[in-house]
């Protein structure tokens, strides 16, 4: 893209931000939707400062974080030793893969009530929900990445006399890569949905639970400012994984 | 490179030949591919293989490099069966674009060869420099292969071919995607390669000027299933030079005896 034309992009982006706050502060303003459930994004803002500074709101962040990122490294560690297991062999894919997609698509929420039986309302059940949540698209996009290795590829180190280990580390492993880290771009915001649901189900500390307790006493501000967050952690977290995307495949450009 | 390879004598006299196919018979799937294969290679000899589409030939370089065996008979190297492959073999594939790893650079592709044959890495970038030098990439180590064209990524294979330092180089229709000029370019690269590391060369192709531009023999295979049909032999000066070799007579009397046999096969 032209430089230009990109200049004018993001300055229509930036407009656009500006626009939806105006809506929002104009709606408020007129009274079009009760106060108690839609505060000015003057107030908001306050109460997101506010409980930045002054408040407990930044260990809020901080618990919801690191339950969010301890989720994902553990189910991306689980995702790609196992998937690279399952991938590397037709037979193992034959034999597991009808049981993987039984289990994939239940949602990871119905499951707190099973992790709930078994851990108690309690960071290792969050936990363990988050990477139960997580694991999928990193396991999956793994399997797919080691199945896709070309068969000539294969031929390559089979002529140079790799072994196993040297053909899942130099072949399918970087073959791998750029589906591993789809997914664990994808892996990542459902980490965070299940960090703020688990917090809320478990009254755990966190963002989520914030949330839950500020919308039960009515406190809109708070309530608003903490899904401001929880959007700003998404953004700022999908950002630099975008970034460590575009370095690592940079044979891709 | 290898030192020179004197041809060990038997007691009869003759060389004994560094490759051997006896009798040899190839089914895939239950079909036939290749049916009663006899054919020897000398040492430093540049053998290639013509045929149309479907008669094996590229079955044929599977079979020397180990990745396949054969149904029936017996392939041998050096004295003894092939029994998979080996760090004397190496294979320059057809499609280069699926035969490098898109995510190393030049040097990276070439390096692969030496880590395979468990080159420390301290000695990697000094065997490297002059591999790519020898195929007109030293200006390019740090590029990627989806930014090279097809020549400049089928000399990368070439070069991580060489890095194995093979006796045996086998060819599976290198240069058949290539244009025109990167072609002969190519063709004579190979050849002064060939010629200063006296390898043995099996070369499979389609083209018949190429074969016979390249080749000590042509070897021309029948399809259906697969088998010798006739072998030509090359009488043709060396080092060989893209003009004068191309008009020279004996070129042009092959060249017709060529074409006139495989128009006669594929009827």
């Amino acid at each position: 893209m032209r430089l230009s034309a990109r200049l004018g992009l993001g300055l229509a982006s930036v407009l656009l931000c500006a626009a939806i706050v105006g809506g929002w502060h104009l709606a408020t303003r007129f009274g079009l939707v009760s106060r108690a459930f839609l505060p000015s994004p003057e107030r908001t803002w306050l109460a997101l400062w506010r409980g930045l500074t002054e408040g407990d709101l930044r260990r809020q962040v901080l618990a919801t974080v690191e339950r969010m990122l301890l989720g994902w490294v553990l189910a991306s560690l689980v995702g790609i030793v196992l998937g690279s297991l399952i991938g590397s062999s037709r037979r193992a894919r034959a034999w597991i893969g009808p049981s993987l997609e039984f289990l994939r698509p239940l949602p990871a929420s119905a499951l707190i009530p099973i992790g709930i039986a078994f851990f108690g309302l309690s960071q290792s059940m969050v936990l363990a929900v988050i990477c139960f949540g997580t694991l999928w698209p990193m396991l999956l996009a793994t399997i797919q990445g080691f199945a896709a290795l070309d068969p000539q590829l294969r031929d390559v180190g089979r002529m140079l006399g790799f072994g196993r280990l040297d053909t899942v580390w130099k072949f399918a492993l970087p073959n791998a890569l750029p589906d591993i880290l789809a997914g664990m771009r994808l892996g990542l915001t459902v980490a965070l949905i299940l960090s703020v649901v688990g917090e809320m189900l478990a009254g755990q500390q966190g963002l989520g639970l914030s949330i839950l307790l500020a919308a039960r006493a009515f406190r809109s501000p708070d309530l608003f400012a903490g899904v401001i967050l929880l959007g700003a952690i998404g953004y700022a977290t999908n950002l630099v994984l975008a970034q460590v995307e575009l370095r690592v495949l940079r044979w891709r450009s | 490179m290898s030192a020179a390879v004197i041809p060990l004598q038997k007691a009869g006299g003759k060389p004994e030949p560094l490759i051997a196919f006896r009798r040899v018979d190839l089914d895939l799937g239950g079909r036939p591919i290749l049916r009663g294969i006899d054919l020897e290679i000398a040492r430093g000899e540049f053998v290639c293989v013509v045929g149309p589409s479907g008669c094996g030939k590229t079955t044929l370089l599977r079979l020397l490099g180990g990745l396949l065996a054969p149904t029936g008979g017996e392939v041998s190297y050096a004295g003894g069966p092939v029994a998979g492959p080996s760090a004397n073999v190496a294979i320059v594939f057809q499609d280069y674009g699926k035969a490098l790893l898109p995510w190393r650079n030049v040097a990276g592709n070439v390096s692969l060869a030496l880590e395979a044959a468990g080159v420390p890495r301290g000695e990697r970038e000094a065997r490297i420099a002059p591999l790519l030098r020898k195929v007109g990439l030293d200006a390019h180590a740090e590029r990627f292969p989806g930014q090279l064209s097809g020549g400049m990524q089928q000399r990368v294979q070439i070069a991580r071919c060489l890095a194995q330092e093979p006796t045996l180089l086998l060819m599976d229709e290198p240069f058949g995607a290539l244009d025109a000029m990167t072609r002969q370019a190519l063709q004579d690269e190979v050849l002064r390669i060939v010629q200063a590391s006296r390898m043995t060369v099996l070369f499979v192709t389609h083209d018949l000027e190429e074969a016979i531009y390249l080749g000590d023999r042509v070897i021309a295979l029948r399809p259906h299933p697969g088998r010798v049909a006739a072998t030509f032999e090359v009488d043709l000066a060396r080092p060989r030079e893209q003009l004068a070799t191309r008009e020279a007579p004996q070129f042009l009397r092959l060249r017709r005896a060529l074409y006139d046999f495989i128009e006669s096969a594929e009827r």
